[in-house]
């Protein structure tokens, strides 16, 4: 779950105190990066991520309009920087840039880390939108409900991604299995 | 995987901390960030809540991110298409500093994989390369000037190296297959078409069409066996035409069908063949064998059991509880599906009396009552509760499964047939999605008298396996529609059977005389198999019999004395010598059947003489059995003919026109077209 800064702070920070802001970045950072590493599931890219949230968090501050819960609106800032940094980074996801990374662990992180991310790149080739989905249900504990709001996508549809994404990694597997 | 699994996963990586270096390097960014917004302040416009895209540290508003040369290498990427594609397109813009986009879009996508696999080498050369590039622009790019000084120079060649390293070698075989999987995904994920070629002449179709995920449950061909060793056949009636229906369309559009769609009794089953009625209602059908020869193997013998159900007058029929439950969920938004739904329900209501009730269900991601139990007098009423369905959303199939079973019990009658009728394409994805657990469900409300029957629309994803799980546990037909004569065959020409139970758990066992058989097999009835105890244990479910139905079973017997055997004698045990004094009989055929309203089952039983002259005084009956045999041969030619020899489609061809008859509704002359068409599909492969 995002960390929310209490609301004195963030009105501080809107106003443009600078210490204010550096403790919103301080409440926030760790569960920006805990979000960006179950998305890209590499430490290096979810360090990327999460500091690019935090440029992003540093120019949209000031537009914050308490209209949405402020963890809702930062999930919304993640999410879109994550979608703008694979952009950049890696035109074609899952090329041989996770080829680099299914192939070499990196230092200190188990195998589920590794299978993480083999799941991440198999959902993540199955359209848009799917990987959000998984990574706000799966990782995130939200509701269906709570997502699709989020994703801005009906919850039907939310509903129906996770079918599909737990279709095809149970199909994955069984052609494992074949293997 | 479980959605525990996933969470489990997810979950994990909730061990890995951020770094204290990261966290500064981050934190120290976006104070510089937000001084510099600070300054900007009075140009923002006020209504970017949320969406901060304006405010991207961009080439335009900050001149150390060199996005330009980014945009500059990335260009020759996008053009490439698909995974494996890059790396192809990579060994030339790369290694040999060409980039022709033209060049790069025309590679189709198949082509691209398996050269992509063939640059075994190249690849691991080019991925390190490129890796290399693309590490130090994102590096620049995203970090700036901050993240540049933490790499000074030594340290970043030295990453690299081992980066290099560690791609170089680490390419088994496993992980590549894996990566070619995922990147052969991709290229069909709807997002990624953008960026393949499309050729001018392809149409896209206006709606969302799986292919090739049609299920089946697997079928491994029923084995010859050996008389002496396992003389008792067993199996339970199946009247279920839903196979011949899907291998008819797929045949149409020029494919073969996957083997295991093709059911061979289901295919036998489809036609109504004229064989003799019942004498009396007292027994509610009447089973007609007869012994030819089998026309695909000379000496042996084909048994032909035909079974006819006594059929119900018009005015005879008893009333009807249904409960229409239609699955109006994304996936049957196509042409052939809810559309082709509600003209099948709306046939399906003239065959009704007056005064019987119609109820409907409908479920998407949530189930609701479309419209109340309805006299059937009010026709007008259900057309226009039926025309307002629309298609969208998910599928809690097993939620509206358990409404449609609430409204049945609401209006049950006991006099009447209470009946569900389920139409889907079968994906069922919310709620209840276990086979096993709705198989329960409809089992435990059959023995309450609702019985469930299964239309089966739509192709591409069709969950053929659930169907038949479904209507086999429901005491109902499973039928498949794919065009609107098909609807018009199984809901008005043949409703009766399609509505009204004559006999419940019909069983048949037959057993050989090993006096005068040595080998038999029986085709088709793979999925219907029971065991030889369950022919007289009356607890044990088997396949129902409608008004009217015809239900025919084909086994193939060698004689003794013929050398058209496939088992050799064995070499280390004799066998005994089979008792003498019934060498006029092949064999004794049993028959167990319920009357609906009974739980004790009564005995029917014939034995099959060799010397046997029912064909010779019967012409009729050797029409059609000469019909049922070409259906048989056919439907085993599809599964690869391992038993047919040189039997060929142009003999099924031949035998099928010879026992043509009169063919009212044109159902033989369609099936000698659908076998030129497997034929010519069969040539092409």
């Amino acid at each position: 779950m995002m960390m929310s800064p209490d609301k004195q702070t963030l009105k501080r920070a809107m106003d443009g105190d600078g210490a204010a802001f550096g403790e919103v970045v301080d409440i926030c950072y760790d569960s920006i990066f805990r979000f960006a590493m179950k998305y890209t599931g590499v430490r290096q890219d979810a360090e990327d991520v999460a500091q690019l949230a935090c440029i992003k968090l540093a120019q949209a501050i000031r537009s914050y309009r308490f209209e949405a819960a402020f963890s809702t609106w930062l999930y919304t800032l993640v999410l879109n920087c994550a979608h703008d940094w694979y952009r950049q980074q890696n035109r074609h996801r899952s090329d041989d840039v996770e080829i680099e990374h299914l192939a070499s662990p990196q230092d200190s992180e188990g195998e589920s880390q590794i299978y993480l991310r083999q799941v991440l790149a198999q959902v993540e080739a199955m359209g848009d939108g799917f990987r959000d989905t998984l990574v706000l249900v799966a990782g995130e504990g939200m509701n269906h409900a709570e997502a699709a709001a989020l994703l801005g996508v009906k919850e039907s549809t939310v509903s129906w991604r996770l079918h599909e994404i737990r279709k095809k990694l149970a199909s994955a597997q069984r052609q494992e299995g074949l293997q | 995987m479980t959605d525990d699994d996933l969470k489990t996963l997810l979950d994990d990586s909730d061990n890995n901390a951020p770094s204290e270096a990261a966290r500064a390097r981050a934190k120290a960014a976006a104070m510089a960030a937000f001084a510099a917004a600070g300054e900007n302040d009075q140009i923002k416009s006020p209504d970017t809540q949320g969406n901060v895209t304006t405010l991207r540290p961009t080439a335009d508003n900050n001149p150390s991110v060199r996005r330009r040369m980014m945009n500059a290498i990335n260009q020759r990427w996008v053009v490439s298409g698909v995974a494996s594609a890059a790396v192809l397109v990579m060994t030339v813009s790369v290694l040999m500093n060409v980039s022709d986009p033209v060049v790069d879009t025309d590679l189709a996508p198949g082509r691209e994989m398996t050269l992509g696999a063939a640059s075994g080498l190249e690849e691991v050369i080019v991925t390190a390369r490129r890796k290399q590039e693309a590490k130090e622009f994102s590096r620049d790019q995203s970090a700036g000037a901050l993240r540049q000084e933490e790499y000074p120079a030594a340290q970043m060649a030295e990453s690299d190296l081992a980066m290099a390293d560690s791609v170089a070698p680490a390419s088994p075989p496993t992980e590549r297959q894996t990566f070619a999987a995922v990147a052969s995904n991709e290229s069909r994920a709807p997002g990624k078409v953008l960026s393949a070629p499309v050729p001018a002449d392809v149409v896209l179709p206006g709606y969302y069409q799986d292919e090739g995920r049609d299920q089946f449950e697997t079928i491994v061909p029923n084995p010859v066996k050996l008389v002496a060793e396992v003389p008792v056949s067993t199996f339970s009636v199946d009247v279920d035409t839903a196979s011949y229906s899907f291998v008819r369309r797929q045949l149409n559009q020029g494919v073969l069908p996957q083997k295991d769609a093709v059911r061979v009794e289901e295919m036998i089953n489809y036609f109504d063949y004229d064989y003799p009625l019942p004498e009396s209602r007292e027994t509610p059908f009447k089973a007609t064998v007869a012994v030819t020869d089998a026309p695909w193997k000379a000496g042996n013998k084909l048994v032909h059991i035909g079974i006819r159900g006594f059929d119900i007058a018009p005015g005879e029929a008893p009333a009807s509880n249904l409960v229409f439950l239609l699955d109006v969920s994304g996936s049957m938004n196509s042409p052939d599906k809810l559309p082709l739904v509600k003209q099948s329900m709306g046939l399906l209501l003239t065959q009704l009396k007056p005064t019987d009730t119609v109820a409907i269900v409908a479920y998407a991601g949530a189930a609701g009552t479309v419209l109340e139990p309805t006299q059937a007098r009010e026709k007008q009423k259900i057309l226009v509760a039926l025309e307002r369905l629309n298609a969208g959303g998910s599928t809690a199939g097993g939620e509206g499964i358990k409404l449609a079973y609430q409204l049945a019990k609401a209006g049950f009658n006991k006099s009447a047939v209470n009946r569900v009728i389920l139409a889907t394409d079968g994906d069922f994805n919310v709620g209840i999605t276990d086979q096993e657990e709705l198989k329960g469900f409809v089992e435990r409300q059959r023995e309450e008298g609702i019985y469930l029957s299964v239309l089966g629309f739509g192709q591409g994803n069709y969950q053929d396996d659930l169907m038949q799980v479904l209507a086999q546990n429901g005491n109902g037909v499973a039928a498949y529609i794919d065009t609107l004569s098909e609807a018009q065959k199984v809901l008005v020409d043949e409703a009766t059977s399609t509505l009204f139970p004559i006999a419940r758990d019909v069983k048949i066992q037959m057993e050989f005389n090993p006096q005068t058989v040595k080998e038999y097999r029986l085709l088709g009835y793979e999925t219907r198999a029971l065991k030889r105890e369950d022919f007289n244990n009356d607890k044990v479910d088997a396949g129902d019999i409608g008004a009217g139905h015809r239900v025919t079973a084909i086994y193939e017997i060698t004689p003794v004395g013929s050398a058209s055997g496939l088992i050799e004698p064995s070499r280390y045990s004799q066998a005994e010598a089979p008792a003498a004094g019934q060498g006029s009989e092949y064999g004794f055929l049993k028959i167990r059947y319920k009357l609906p309203n009974e739980s004790t089952s009564k005995l029917i039983t014939t034995p099959v003489a060799v010397k046997d002259s029912a064909l010779v005084e019967n012409k009729v009956l050797e029409r059609e059995t000469g019909f049922a045999i070409a259906v048989a041969g056919f439907a085993q030619l599809l599964r690869g003919g391992q038993y047919t020899g040189d039997w060929s489609y142009q003999d099924v061809i031949d035998l099928a026109n010879k026992n043509k008859g009169d063919d009212l509704y044109g159902y033989r002359a369609e099936f000698v077209q659908l076998v030129r068409k497997a034929s010519v599909a069969h040539d092409m492969k």
